[in-house]
């Protein structure tokens, strides 16, 4: 018994401390873009949209053979700033990225967050997709004058539904239409949905007045008919759906795409930036991540390293534009 | 009929030995995945989504489905014999589930449990099949207003649960309600009750809640009463279900699917309200009503069936609409995507081997779900007989381990242990648990709806009662609240006239 | 032994099981700077230490309401309710609980503390216990990013043991830690939910 019980204590402290590192394999090897233990944080739950674009992204890396074992983890909350607010905490981690996209922009505004992205390691923007202003099949609106017509008439009677909470992609593209159309902000009547699932059944039962969405969220109910496409929200027309016109070609001045990309830790020393750099470059190139974003609906829109800063910095000021006129 | 030849084709495909196999293994993982604290359904088919990676699309989706319901039962089991829910749709489980494994019925609950998925799962998927395109047209008409009239006849149900006294109930529920309070404003961005904490920002996660309240807060009561000395195990009892338990629950089994199903077809359904739903329903039926809270077999089958409902419920605005309305789904939904497959009106056209071949194996998976855990229950339920140092000990354990894999913040720990405190004190002082983890399902919905419907109306009241759907509800709640005064009249103009 | 069972240990008529419950609403200090005069004030109190709910569902009430009053709300208001609406109303109501409940407890009403399988009312409440597995726990909630989850889960698992009364020195850090271990290879390995592996990570 004597001898048992210092033995247990000691079996038991080896077993926990060494334990961990012994099991974890150290099989792979820091050349070219091979990064190992490298993990991607998903600012928000499975099944968003930065959790299927961090899930393509390594599923596509390890298939294209330039990294082993990317760790896809969800760290939810806020809108993503939880997330970056972990990310930035980990300070000279080259071996951590997070997806993110306009709505973490958004929400770092509206939250108030004490960490913004220009506290990040920018890395790669990777896509990019416009909005689409959509109503049912049997709504009074065929065109998108005839909607913004009734729409200037009285904000408060046409609610507008989008996926994201205020702050968000979708809240932001009807407030630029506003804008241009010379609405006040502050009278859209805008209702926030979890997410494009709920919304499209709030747009089809007719609901809301018009929704505003992402494109490839809704192309199949527009195919089918369900939903009626006024307009996108981009520079140009979209592939698929060439029969909506632009809101700039129907004369109201808005410029709008929402895009997500990658941003890592502060603090990165030059390789380290480089390195994760260059493992995005060399996705961006690979078959896999083509047919992915074939797949998937998303358009090309590659920038890296400073650029990608520069757009980072870009939009944040209009993002805070915008929601300065809403007083949020 | 052209459903049903193309559900024979669907057979026909799920049916091949290698498919077959894949919805066993599925159904398995699923299980043991599900198992594990923090991990739900959502959660266990995103981890197992790579598995899937190398296999064609009918046989991911076949092996899908397994994991999904195997997912579902592996949460309800836990949810019974520990008292830690690993999903929202099991935290009614727990209610009724719990007292039975204590007093050595957990086999009978965990086969009430895996049966109520069978008998669930198979009326659902049949609805599936024979009511999707129709189910899917209505379930877009449900608005707000109807939503908020549906959450009104909940909270009227709420006062069925509160327990002996009154006042007690109330405070519970109340504390519910508070605890749903906090995180950001759903529809402004405001910050509730945050404390300006970016980690209270979400809200606090009905998961933690319950697994605080029932977990946490019944070990620490525990503790402070441990029967010392001849605290014997707990019995395990015989392993099947008895005639007995059998004519008790039947029909809790067959009422379940028809309250869960259309609440997993509408929009913002999901499963926590059936399951609640279903629960009270069953109370007020129950000729055993004494039973209640302290094990009663019914608490068990029906809100089980229910949930196990819902989840097909899901699946018809998943396939016809493209249209994910719990957490699940936006996972498969996305699964489908990797695929290049893209649910919605034209999938049925477009897939239809693929579709068709989903629904038979659903109704597959279902069987060797029963046939793979209804053996397996007894010697599940003999993990309680462990010794009470370990089991308490196992249960805090698990309990921080699924509140910290969930996110990997130590905060939610934190938290847990608060919400657990307060369950030992209003274990202490006679507060029901039950109304406070309503309080925190409901309140949340209830408000968003609520004020999505009079944004819709742009402020207007009336906003609230302009569909039929809610007047109809309005209707019936005002029944049931004039009911026992009716009732009164009734006997006290018999008495009159006897006299 | 197969009948359910449950209700067979509930309390007796009268177990005023927590003397000392002054301190016994669990979720923070409440009504304990109680003057300590005469005995007979003390044991008034004793008898009546649910009041020390009521306060809590008072503090709750008006911290709730203070939240909703002082919050700023610039977007435009559609119809009459806004996002104080809800914590207003909520908040009211755990005031007029909160004084509902005091009526009951001074009128004689008793909350019933919940009995159960393995629950022993006659016994006075374990104050020590309690505390002991509230501090183990917060424990390994600090531990577990510094020393890593296999070592906190183990402490955990070893420390709540031991406080519910387990004294097998010899054998429970060997169950913990190899529960632990095991946990954190199939969360962190098998599963891919990451976990910290502790302070030896990539020193071995």
């Amino acid at each position: 018994m004597r001898l048992r019980t210092p033995l247990a204590l000691l079996g038991a402290a080896v077993l926990v401390l060494a334990g961990p590192p012994l099991l974890s394999s150290g099989d792979d090897s820091d050349s070219g873009t091979q990064i190992p233990g490298l993990r991607f944080m998903v600012p928000n739950t499975p099944g968003g949209g930065y959790d299927i674009t961090a899930r393509t992204a390594a599923k596509n890396a390890e298939d294209a053979g330039l990294t082993h074992n990317i760790e896809v983890f969800n760290l939810p909350g806020a809108g993503g700033t939880v997330g970056l607010s972990r990310l930035v905490s980990e300070h000279g981690n080259g071996k951590l990225a997070m997806s993110m996209g306009l709505g973490v922009v958004g929400a770092v505004r509206s939250n108030h967050a004490p960490k913004t992205l220009a506290d990040t390691t920018p890395i790669a923007r990777l896509t990019e997709e416009q909005d689409v202003v959509v109503v049912a099949k049997d709504s009074p609106y065929k065109t998108i004058d005839e909607l913004i017509g009734a729409w200037k008439k009285d904000p408060g009677k046409i609610p507008v539904g989008g996926g994201s909470s205020p702050g968000g992609p979708d809240h932001l593209a009807p407030m630029l239409m506003a804008q241009a159309a010379g609405i006040a902000p502050k009278s859209v009547n805008y209702i926030p949905f979890d997410g494009g699932g709920e919304l499209l059944a709030s747009i089809l039962g007719n609901k809301v007045g018009f929704g505003v969405s992402g494109v490839g969220e809704y192309l199949d109910q527009i195919k089918a008919g369900e939903l009626r496409v006024l307009a996108v929200t981009g520079p140009e027309r979209v592939d698929d759906l060439q029969e909506a016109p632009t809101l700039k070609e129907s004369g109201y001045d808005v410029n709008f795409t929402n895009w997500r990309g990658i941003v890592a830790p502060p603090g990165l020393s030059e390789a380290q930036r480089n390195k994760l750099t260059r493992l995005f470059e060399e996705l961006h190139d690979s078959s896999e991540w083509k047919k992915s974003m074939d797949q998937n609906g998303w358009d090309d829109a590659f920038l890296t390293g400073e650029k990608f800063g520069d757009f980072l910095d870009a939009q944040d000021e209009r993002v805070v534009s915008v929601l300065k006129e809403l007083g949020l | 009929m052209n459903a049903l030849n193309s559900l024979m084709d669907g057979f026909g495909t799920a049916l091949t030995p290698v498919n077959l196999l894949w919805a066993a293994l599925g159904v398995l993982l699923g299980t043991a995945i599900g198992v594990l604290p923090g991990i739900g359904p959502a959660m266990a088919v995103a981890l197992l989504l790579p598995v899937t990676y190398g296999l064609d699309p009918v046989a991911a989706f076949i092996m899908f489905a397994g994991i999904y319901y195997g997912a579902m039962f592996g949460g309800s089991t836990t949810s019974i014999l520990l008292n830690t829910p690993g999903e929202s749709a099991a935290v009614v489980a727990a209610m009724e589930g719990n007292p039975m494994a204590k007093a050595g019925r957990g086999a009978q609950a965990l086969a009430a449990a895996a049966i109520g998925h069978f008998a669930g799962g198979m009326i659902g998927t049949t609805l599936l099949v024979a009511l999707a395109p129709t189910v899917a047209d209505l379930a877009v008409d449900i608005g707000a207003p109807d939503y908020f009239a549906i959450m009104v006849l909940a909270f009227i149900a709420v006062t069925s649960v509160l327990g002996s006294s009154r006042v007690r109930g109330l405070a519970s529920l109340l504390i519910g309600l508070t605890i749903g309070l906090v995180g950001l404003d759903q529809m402004t961005g405001q910050q509730r009750l945050t404390f300006g904490s970016l980690q209270l920002a979400d809200g606090v996660d009905v998961v933690i809640v319950a697994v605080g309240l029932f977990a946490i807060g019944e070990a620490l009561w525990v503790a402070a009463h441990l029967r010392r000395g001849g605290a014997e195990p707990i019995p395990v009892g015989r392993p099947w279900l008895g005639r007995a338990d059998v004519k008790r629950t039947w029909k809790s089994w067959l009422r379940g699917p028809f309250i869960g199903f259309p609440f997993g077809a509408i929009p913002a359904g999901g499963a926590e309200i059936p399951t609640f739903l279903s629960y009270v329903t069953e109370k007020r039926l129950s000729k055993h009503k004494d039973e209640w809270g302290k094990g009663a077999i019914e608490g068990v089958a029906g809100p089980e069936s229910a949930a196990s409902a819902s989840a097909a419920g899901t699946l018809v605005s998943m396939l016809t609409l493209g249209l994910p309305t719990t957490a699940v789904a936006a996972v498969m939904l996305a699964a489908f995507q990797q695929y290049g497959i893209q649910p919605g009106p034209l999938l049925f056209e477009r897939e239809p081997e693929l579709v068709w071949g989903l629904i038979a194996s659903l109704f597959v998976g279902m069987v060797l779900l029963l046939a793979l855990n209804l053996p397996l229950a007894p010697v599940w339920a003999k993990l309680l007989r462990i010794p009470r140092p370990y089991l308490y000990a196992g249960i805090m354990f698990f309990a921080a381990v699924g509140a910290y894999a969930v996110g990997g913040e130590v905060v939610d720990l934190v938290i847990l242990l608060v919400i657990g405190l307060i369950g030992f004190g209003m274990r202490r002082y006679g507060l029901p648990i039950l109304p406070a983890v309503i309080g925190v399902i409901l309140g949340p919905n209830a408000e968003q709806q609520l004020r999505r419907a009079l944004q819709i109306s742009d402020g207007s009241v009336s906003g609230l009662v302009d569909t039929p759907f809610s007047v109809t509800v309005y209707a019936v709640i005002a029944l049931l609240l004039a009911w026992p005064l009716l009732k009164r009249l009734v006997v006290r103009g018999r008495s009159r006239t006897d006299a | 032994m197969t009948t359910p069972t449950g209700s067979s240990s509930a309390p007796d008529p009268a177990p005023d099981s927590a003397p000392d419950s002054t301190e016994g609403s669990g979720a923070g200090p409440t009504a304990d700077s109680a003057p300590a005069s005469p005995g007979g004030r003390r044991s008034w109190l004793r008898e009546h230490s649910e009041l020390g709910v009521c306060v809590l569902l008072l503090v709750l009430g008006v911290l709730v309401l203070t939240d909703a009053l002082t919050m700023d709300v610039d977007i435009t208001q559609r119809g009459p309710v806004g996002p104080k609406t809800v914590p207003v109303v909520v908040g009211i109501g755990l005031l007029v609980v909160a004084a509902l409940l005091a009526v009951d407890v001074l009128r004689g009403g008793r909350g019933e503390a919940e009995g159960g399988e393995d629950v022993d009312l006659s016994e006075p409440a374990d104050w020590r216990t309690v505390l002991l597995l509230s501090g183990i726990f917060l424990g390994a909630a600090v531990l577990i990013e510094p020393a890593g989850f296999p070592v906190a889960g183990a402490l955990l698992f070893w420390g709540a043991a031991f406080a519910l009364g387990s004294r097998r020195v010899d054998r429970d850090p060997l169950i913990a830690a190899v529960l632990s271990l095991f946990t954190y290879v199939l969360f962190d390995k098998l599963l891919g939910v990451p976990l910290p592996g502790g302070p030896l990570m990539g020193v071995l």
